[in-house]
């Protein structure tokens, strides 16, 4: 007899007429038939039903079960987002901010109370951003030129010597061993070493190794805002260091002479006058060897 | 079943007669899974108190296999299986009124007896699903619902069960 299930289709009466008296004819199904009525007479105990429930009901639900906006994935990486960009400007904001030009160009920008400032060629201004309107004070490597607006005391500080201005309008130079301030409009103090020093509009002071010297000017703005390079009083590796500066270039200096003092200007956008002036003046011979160098030899 | 949108298992009176419902069913379905009634009993509350707990997140057409699947789980480890101990119908005597000879009792007690302890015997997942066709009275494509199977494989264990049931008895 085939018993593919037949057993589980029997015990749920499930068989055929025809397949059920086969099975009823089979030796076993004595035993099995025992089975199945005894089987219906199992129990197990029963359970208390009601206390059950009563007890369940008597919990606490879970307050509903509201996920929270910060739980969800998407707002998280937001708020981290949020959270970096703040710290970010918080850190842009309170950190130092540099401001630099490169040799060959100028950089002009504007400071937090819009004092303007303009960058010689390779130079670089560092201040902090953060009140700054009660805290003016920026530190200067090379040449500058500021238009500083009113407000409060406001402190140029560089490696030669301190420049303090209350709205007005300066230039303060640092090279090597010289540190030049002159002022065209308003009042400038400057400290240089011991020394304190108060410039009005149209005075300069220049401080070469503890040396003063009284700067006078005749113009409005510093002559390298018109692209010019103006001196007085400077010996000629000053002097070609500037224009190293302004035009990006070496140059290399084979002369005797180095102690004659230049006072006049410069073009700061025509290298090959600028050299001619030079080689003029001191009576050298200017070779251009590439691009970017250029070699002075005695005559 | 009421057909109503989620959070409905919070209604006390659904719930309760969901409860009700099913009750009986799952403790006895654990209780045939490891034997000791006292922790089915204990298992299934459980399972119901979570879902009454839970009962927000959990609508009532999910209900049925969220406990099943709770008291799975909690049965799975902690608790130590015991022989499943049954018993017939307190006022049972014996099927045939007619025939009360002492030979004839004792034959028939002696065969009760057996039976028992070939179900007993039997492995799991026979003794679940022979169980609940005999005591709980389920259709085997209820069953098949509540194990997660298919019909087939019901109709397969019942039919293996009462092969291995007949074998043991004729020992």
């Amino acid at each position: 007899m085939k018993k593919n299930q037949l057993l589980a289709k029997w015990l749920n009466n499930d068989l055929s007429e025809d397949e059920l008296a086969a099975f009823e004819a089979s030796p076993d199904f004595e035993k099995y038939q025992k089975i199945k009525n005894y089987t219906d007479l199992l129990v197990v105990d029963d359970l208390n039903e009601d206390m059950m429930l009563a007890t369940i009901l008597k919990q606490k639900k879970v307050t509903p079960k509201v996920v929270p906006l910060y739980r969800k994935r998407y707002f998280q990486v937001a708020a981290l987002l949020v959270l970096a960009l703040g710290i970010t400007l918080t850190f842009k904001l309170a950190t130092n901010k540099t401001e630099t030009a490169d040799f060959g160009k100028q950089t002009s920008f504007t400071l937090p109370d819009n004092s303007e400032v303009v960058l010689n060629s390779g130079s670089e201004i560092g201040y902090k951003n953060w009140n700054w309107d009660n805290n003016r004070h920026l530190d200067l490597q090379g040449e500058a030129y500021f238009r500083v607006a009113k407000g409060k005391r406001f402190e140029v500080q560089t490696k030669l010597g301190k420049v303090a201005v209350l709205g007005t309008q300066f230039n303060v130079k640092t090279r090597k061993n010289r540190f030049d301030v002159v002022c065209y409009e308003g009042r400038v103090q400057v400290n240089y070493a011991n020394k304190q020093i108060v410039l009005t509009h149209g005075q300069g002071v220049s401080f070469e190794n503890g040396k003063q010297l009284k700067l006078d000017v005749a113009v409005s703005k510093p002559e390298w805002i018109d692209h010019n390079i103006s001196f007085y009083k400077e010996n000629i590796r000053t002097i070609l260091d500037e224009v190293e500066r302004q035009y990006n270039i070496t140059i290399e200096l084979n002369a005797k002479d180095t102690t004659s003092l230049f006072t006049g200007k410069l073009p700061a956008q025509n290298l090959d006058t600028a050299l001619q002036i030079i080689s003029t003046t001191y009576d050298l011979k200017v070779e251009k060897v590439s691009k970017n160098k250029i070699i002075i030899d005695e005559k | 079943m009421p057909n109503q949108p989620e959070s409905n298992t919070c209604d006390e009176i659904i719930f309760s007669s969901f409860f009700k419902g099913q009750i009986k069913v799952l403790r006895n379905f654990l209780f045939y899974k490891f034997g000791n009634l006292e922790k089915a009993e204990d298992v299934a509350q459980e399972a119901f108190l979570k879902l009454w707990q839970n009962c927000a997140s959990v609508p009532i057409e999910k209900a049925k296999s969220y406990v099943y699947t709770i008291a799975n789980n909690s049965s799975l480890n902690e608790i130590a299986h015991q022989k499943v101990v049954l018993r017939y119908e307190k006022d049972f005597t014996g099927l045939d009124k007619t025939n009360e000879s002492p030979e004839y009792i004792l034959e028939e007690k002696q065969f009760q007896a057996k039976l028992l302890k070939a179900i007993e015997n039997l492995n799991e997942k026979q003794r679940i699903a022979f169980l609940m066709h005999r005591i709980d009275g389920k259709k085997y494509s209820e069953i098949a619902l509540d194990l997660n199977i298919s019909v087939k494989a019901v109709e397969k264990r019942i039919h293996l069960a009462l092969l291995s049931l007949r074998k043991e008895i004729d020992l």
